[in-house]
């Protein structure tokens, strides 16, 4: 991260020096950039890099940005073939990838994994030993959790996801996921999937949790952003930008713009905190 | 007697069955509608901007279907234009030049051509895009032009079974008139007898039309993205109808955006019902195995 | 010049008729050029009776081939009964005109796009499914079987009714000339006669059912295990296709959806020999 504080620094100070609007001013690099500029990967990314991708399209419409989900490995792999110039991921790229493809990681925010049950759900609070019962098959009724008497439905994400792989180490100990469980592919999509199911349990990035679920707190710590920015909520993650080599041009200026004040307000109104 | 019963209770069968499909496609149109019915307007096409504007591409459009309806359409136009020439060409060469033998040998291919799940259509675009890029240039990738390439690859049995149907269904005095009076073989083809099954071979490119516009699994390998606006080349990335509804269906963050996901279903089945009754309108003795696909 | 015009044209059209016919090659080529790989690495008993578990370095797909043997059969058994009952509607039970009515609002159903029966079924069957049963996520076997049911039996219908109408004439005429009544006529002389245009009819639409890949991504919770009843979530090859399609290019996740694009591949070969093998009997015994 120290890397990167100097880029911020930077910006952050010549972003008080000009006193004119904020977004013009966060915004001002693109004037006379043109191109296409393709994003893919992370799916807990998306709303901040949709919202951020609509402000830049609006000031210059000569500009054309794409994002696409797919989840972190995808992402990573992406940037790493050059399909996409950046490639979010909701995890650390691996130092095997990271020299196999020459990756330059951006961490722009930070976040947690919650595990979401369904608002009607009257179970509220687990251990973590519960929760790796619940994923592996152990514990299958909600009866037993002194819930209502019905089957648990789990759901988890495909094997690309970055969410999937900091839960399980982060939140299961690296237990099993039960191969019964529901597979769907994307934070956007678990978010929808556990609203529709009042039976449903399933994880999510912090960021996306609204009033459609209801987090579960881990061994007492609700998962909110307060707890994740606190500490006390353990299972919690960066979310990253990455680029093959150095970015330039229009990606740079992409990235540099999640770092301007503006870029972290929509990353904060997106539920998640902007990093330091 | 007991026959007597087998034969009330045939009659009794038939009419509970075709009731039951009539109502079961009844209740899922329905529910699509009534669910849906308020979100058509056009905010739903435009969003926040001008429609005239909009159209002229003076605006873009955010949080509206403008760009997935003109994905879509300019996905439809380039795999028929991939399609038709060769397409035809295969038929005529199948009605009217191969021999039986060869004729049997081509007919297979077309036939397992035209069985390939789109999703295996798809991953071979999708493989082939990125073989592609890793050999040739960095600038290709999944885009709208692999995209309307498979996609062709999935419609060209339509238009081949067609043409070639049509042709053959020509009686033999229409046939031989031209011959007998000294035109040659391709002028009797393209004066004669391709103008008299225009109407047989406008079906199966409307079909045609119908499949590429409501396609998805092809799409979602090859270049479709949730998000990114007008396509700017055929080079780009691309939204459309289809996958937008897809996509909404499994991630809508909120209600406004599942209303959005009615009403782009709401268009994309009134585009392909306006298509499929085109389709049929003028068809003309074709049997449905020439427009099976899976 | 006109000759050479005329052998020009020719040559193009030959031409076009290789290379469309060409397509079909290329793929399975590619398919298997990709997949041979983990075919050769782990062997094709593995790869085809082996769970699907990447952590443990098994990529198997027998959970994807059994769910798609499960849903689609399921679905042909719903279909195949009420596709039946309305091709009978349509061949002689109802009166001409509403039949004729039918037969084309049928034809139309074949034009409702895959997406949108995913979509509707999402919404409006799941949970059905889920409170009837009080069991499971509704996302299940069950659910993807009956929206593919409704899906192919227009599909079905209408090949019911052209092999209903590929009976010689002289059949109907003779049981016409003994007094039979529609009924009769339908259950004596033109369901025996039809019997083989229909099994190519169900063959055709099981083709159609394994191939789909939207509903059962939308509606069958794609779990990677053998589900053990219906309202357990399962998981297709095709929509196995869709889910891993975005990995790795050289990881064998990514190589063994070139597997199951094989063996998809394979099935279709052999549907539509199957057909082509049963219409060419039919053809020189009647």
């Amino acid at each position: 991260m120290k890397k990167f504080s100097l880029v911020q620094l930077v910006l952050i100070i010549s972003a008080l020096l000009a006193c004119s609007p904020a977004f013009a001013d966060s915004l001002a690099p693109f004037k006379g950039e043109k191109g296409v500029l393709k994003i893919s990967g992370g799916t807990a990314h998306i709303p901040v890099m949709k919202e951020a991708a609509q402000k830049i399209m609006i000031m210059n419409p000569e500009i054309q940005i794409s994002i696409a989900g797919g989840g972190s490995g995808v992402g990573i792999k992406q940037v790493g073939e050059g399909l996409v110039d950046i490639g979010n991921s909701g995890r650390k790229a691996t130092d095997e990838e990271i020299s196999r493809y020459q990756l330059k990681l951006y961490q722009w925010a930070i976040d947690g994994v919650a595990p979401v049950v369904n608002p009607q759900n009257k179970v509220k609070e687990l251990t973590k030993s519960q929760m790796i019962d619940i994923f592996s098959g152990k514990v299958d009724n909600w009866k037993m959790l002194g819930g209502e008497d019905r089957n648990i439905n789990i759901y988890t994400r495909d094997e690309a996801s970055g969410t999937r792989a900091v839960f399980w180490k982060k939140g299961l100990d690296k237990g099993p996921i039960t191969p019964g469980a529901h597979v769907v592919v994307s934070n956007g999509a678990m978010k929808s999937a556990i609203a529709q199911d009042p039976y449903g349990i399933g994880y999510v990035s912090v960021g996306h949790i609204d009033e459609t679920v209801a987090p579960v707190a881990l061994d007492g710590v609700v998962p909110t952003i307060q707890t994740v920015q606190e500490g006390t909520y353990k299972v919690a993650r960066g979310l990253y930008s990455n680029t093959k080599g150095e970015p330039t041009g229009l990606t740079k200026k992409f990235i540099d713009f999640l770092y301007t004040p503006d870029g972290k307000k929509i990353i904060e109104k997106r539920g998640f905190i902007p990093a330091q | 007697m007991k026959l007597r019963t087998l034969e009330r209770l045939t009659v009794l069968f038939s009419w509970a069955a075709g009731l039951l499909l009539l109502s079961a496609v009844t209740l899922l149109l329905g529910y699509l509608f009534v669910k849906g019915y308020e979100s058509v307007n056009l905010a739903l096409i435009f969003g926040e901007a001008a429609p005239l504007r909009a159209i002229l591409l003076q605006e873009r459009v955010f949080n509206g279907l403008f760009p997935a309806i003109v994905g879509t359409l300019s996905l439809v136009i380039l795999s028929i234009v991939w399609a038709i020439p060769i397409g035809m060409a295969t038929g005529i060469y199948l009605a009217e030049y191969a021999e039986p033998r060869a004729k049997r040998v081509l007919d297979a291919f077309f036939d397992v051509l035209a069985g390939i799940p789109s999703i295996v259509i798809g991953l071979f675009g999708f493989s082939f895009a990125v073989f592609l890029h890793k050999h040739y240039s960095d600038r290709i990738g999944p885009c709208l032009l692999i995209s309307s390439i498979a996609l062709s690859f999935l419609v060209l049995p339509y238009i081949i079974r067609t043409t070639q149907a049509a042709l053959e269904g020509i009686p033999r005095d229409i046939r031989l008139t031209a011959l007998a009076l000294g035109a040659t073989k391709l002028q009797n083809i393209f004066l004669v007898l391709i103008p008299k099954s225009l109407a047989g071979i406008m079906s199966g490119i409307i079909l045609a039309i119908g499949r590429c516009a409501e396609d998805t699994a092809v799409i979602m390998l090859t270049g479709a993205v949730a998000s990114t606006g007008l396509p700017r080349s055929v080079f780009s990335q691309y939204e459309a109808l289809p996958f937008y509804i897809y996509y909404i269906s499994s991630q809508y963050a909120d209600p406004a955006e599942l209303m959005q996901g009615y009403g782009a279903s709401i268009i994309l089945l009134l585009l392909c019902a306006i298509l499929f009754s085109v389709a049929y309108g003028i068809r003309k003795g074709l049997t449905h195995f020439a427009f099976y696909r899976p | 010049m006109k000759k050479c015009r005329e052998l020009v044209a020719e040559r193009a059209f030959l031409l076009s008729a290789l290379a469309s016919s060409s397509i079909t090659v290329a793929i399975l080529a590619f398919m298997v050029f990709m997949g041979l790989p983990l075919m050769r690495q782990g062997g094709l008993y593995q790869l085809l009776l082996k769970p699907w578990a990447p952590y443990q370095g098994s990529f198997g797909i027998y959970p994807m081939i059994m769910g798609t043997g499960a849903i689609s059969l399921l679905s042909l058994l719903f279909a195949f009964p009420l596709s039946l009952g309305c091709s009978f509607l349509i061949g002689s039970i109802a009166p001409k005109p509403a039949g004729r009515g039918f037969r084309r609002l049928i034809e139309l159903m074949t034009g409702i796009p895959t997406v949108i029966y995913g979509f509707v079924g999402i919404f409006l069957l799941v949970p059905i499914v889920r409170e009837l049963f009080q069991r499971g996520s509704g996302l299940c076997i069950l659910t993807a079987a009956l929206v593919l049911g409704i899906m192919i039996t227009p599909t079905m219908t209408l090949f019911f009714c052209d092999s209903f109408d590929r009976i010689p004439r002289t059949y109907l005429d003779a049981a016409d000339a003994l007094g039979a009544s529609p009924v009769q006529k339908l259950l004596y002389v033109i369901l025996p006669a039809a019997k083989n245009g229909m099994l190519n009819g169900v063959i055709l639409s099981l083709g159609r059912a394994v191939g789909d890949t939207l509903i059962a991504l939308m509606l069958a919770g794609n779990a990677v295990r053998v589900a053990e009843s219906v309202l357990e979530p399962a998981r297709t090859l095709t929509a196995h296709i869709a889910l891993v399609i975005a990995a790795d290019y050289e990881s064998p996740e990514f190589r063994s959806i070139f597997a199951c694009g094989v063996v998809l591949y394979l099935f279709t070969m052999a549907v539509t020999f199957l057909v082509r093998y049963l219409s060419f009997t039919k053809d020189t015994t009647v």
